[in-house]
């Protein structure tokens, strides 16, 4: 069955109320398993969705993968996650089982980062994953690409990023306070999931610059420290605005490194102004490393202007005052996306941790 | 017969995860030894290590030998464990003041010890949960390491070498068993 006609018949079910006929779930047994869920560590602290085999089930015939097929890896800690545990944790975060090639493509994605794999997910940043999706499987399954496109308020936005949560947590066995140390961490962490709105902009989608062209189902997920956004919209001319970015990527407390990275979220007023003004995608993304960094002498005074190999510390030497320094190395170090509605001009700058892999991946045929 | 609610944690199958050899023999005394340091380049940890070995020379006579970690994060990779077991009779490393590298200074220890070599990990006292879970995560629960005061990446010059005299005696410790 198609995920189309999956959504509609469960349209339909919604539109039924539980008549006499139909019995009503008996709420006790309900809150005795999800209670049980808890007991056993397996929540990310919001009740989950117990998983039984029909469920999961339903999960694994979404995809030609094996069950036992091992999907990512975490060396250090010696733990797999297979496509069966991905399904059971996909399926307790409260994803329908047409959602699982998503989850599936969300997860590679995510494993193709370097610093994903490489203890990110222990680090005292707390990262939190972006996800992003392009192409059909977007209307199929429901994803919001507009208003509020940061979320919350739509199911498979919300259970995606969560599903690679709990496999973080269950799988690879990153526990809070124990493997998992991050200082603050990042709020929404493990609920970032854009779609982005192919209808309002006037770009190619991200996948394209992934590497999964024609408008196709797929992909592409970094690591994140946070997010800023930027509110302009009082004024008509295209290069403020990105001046105005550039001072938001240029924020001093979110260098640590000689070079640094971010997605930009272009909302579709901001987006079309660029393309109006005869930008492309990469025009943006040139203006933007070009003019994007700090002098020798605002770094110096936050203590960040000496360099020990790739590390920004502190130095008492003036003599770099003068200069400007880029922070952004070229633009796989800046992918733009576009999301959210067209009612105000509000953009995000989101930090990237590390840097992305530059590659997307294309969603599974949903059988 | 109702469904059982599913296991969302899966096994645990890989290398990493199998029960560590027993942690290797100590000398009597560090008298004459070859000591490596494994430097896992966060700041300052350098200078603490080698100010480390300079009081070990002095006060041992010990050989030193030191080389850095390819990525802070992680376990070092077998050809690196095999040279510092060709190199050196006991390896101290550090200096372990992050989530993912205090980790890896627990499993560095753990697999080095596995290999023979006796260690001292030197991680700083935020991080013993973590560096505690990896080193029982590798098969050797309790694992001892040396701990030092968080933070260590802002101190001065002087303020890193007082703070590697002050670890010297745990170091020694440690990697030695006097009464053996």
């Amino acid at each position: 069955m198609t995920a189309r006609r999956m959504t509609a018949r469960r349209m339909t079910a919604g539109r039924m109320t539980a008549g006499p006929a139909e019995t009503a779930p008996d709420p006790d047994e309900a809150q005795r398993a999800i209670e049980y869920c808890y007991e056993q560590g397996w929540s990310d602290g919001l009740p989950l969705v117990p998983a039984s085999t029909p469920l999961v089930d339903r999960f694994l015939a979404t995809t030609d993968k094996d069950p036992g097929e091992i999907i990512g890896s975490l060396e250090q800690v010696g733990r797999d996650c297979t496509v069966y545990t991905a399904a059971v944790n996909a399926a307790m975060a409260g994803c329908e089982p047409e959602y699982f090639p998503v989850v599936l493509a969300a997860f590679e994605a995510l494993m193709r980062e370097r610093a994903a794999r490489g203890g990110g997910f222990q680090s005292t940043s707390g990262p939190a994953p972006l996800i992003v999706v392009n192409g059909k499987i977007r209307t199929e399954l429901g994803f919001n690409s507009a208003g509020g496109a940061f979320g919350p308020g739509f199911r498979p936005n919300m259970t995606i990023p969560r599903a690679i949560g709990l496999i973080v947590r269950n799988a690879f066995g990153i526990h809070p306070h124990v493997l998992e140390q991050a200082t603050q961490g990042v709020p929404g962490r493990w609920s970032l999931c854009l779609a982005e709105n192919e209808e309002e902009s006037p770009w190619e989608p991200l996948a394209a610059n992934g590497g999964v062209p024609g408008g196709a189902s797929a992909v592409s997920a970094t690591l994140t420290r946070t997010m800023e956004f930027v509110d302009n919209r009082h004024t008509p001319h295209a290069e403020q605005v990105l001046w105005d970015l550039a001072d938001t990527i240029s924020r001093i407390g979110s260098l640590i490194f000689k070079e640094t990275a971010v997605a930009v979220v272009l909302c579709p007023e901001h987006a079309q102004m660029f393309a109006n003004a005869g930008m492309s995608k990469a025009d943006v993304q040139r203006w933007l490393i070009e003019h994007s960094g700090r002098t020798g002498r605002d770094l110096r005074l936050a203590g960040k202007n000496g360099l020990h190999g790739i590390g920004r510390f502190g130095s008492d030497d003036t003599s770099g005052d003068a200069e400007f320094n880029r922070i952004i190395p070229g633009p796989r170090g800046i992918p733009v996306v576009v999301a959210g509605a067209k009612n105000a001009a509000i953009s995000m700058v989101v930090r990237i941790f590390g840097e992305w892999s530059g590659t997307s991946v294309p969603v599974g045929e949903i059988k | 017969m109702p469904n059982t609610i599913l296991d969302p944690t899966g096994t645990v199958t890989t290398a990493a995860a199998r029960p560590a050899a027993p942690r290797a023999p100590r000398p009597a005394t560090l008298r004459g030894a070859r000591v490596g340091l494994l430097i896992n380049t966060k700041q300052n940890a350098r200078p603490f290590l080698e100010e480390a070995g300079r009081l070990l020379a002095d006060r041992y006579g010990v050989t030193l030998t030191a080389r850095t970690k390819l990525n802070f994060a992680m376990p070092e990779p077998e050809e690196v464990i095999k040279e510092l077991v060709a190199t050196s009779d006991v390896v101290i490393t550090g200096v372990g003041d992050c989530g993912s590298c205090s980790a890896a200074a627990a499993a560095d220890g753990v697999v080095l010890e596995a290999a023979g070599l006796p260690v001292a990990a030197i991680v700083t006292d935020s991080f013993r949960a973590t560096a505690d879970a990896m080193a029982e995560l590798r098969g050797a629960p309790g694992y001892t390491y040396a701990t030092t005061a968080h933070p260590i990446a802002v101190l001065t010059e002087d303020q890193v070498k007082e703070r590697a005299a002050r670890v010297l005696d745990d170091l020694v410790a440690l990697l030695t068993e006097p009464d053996a």
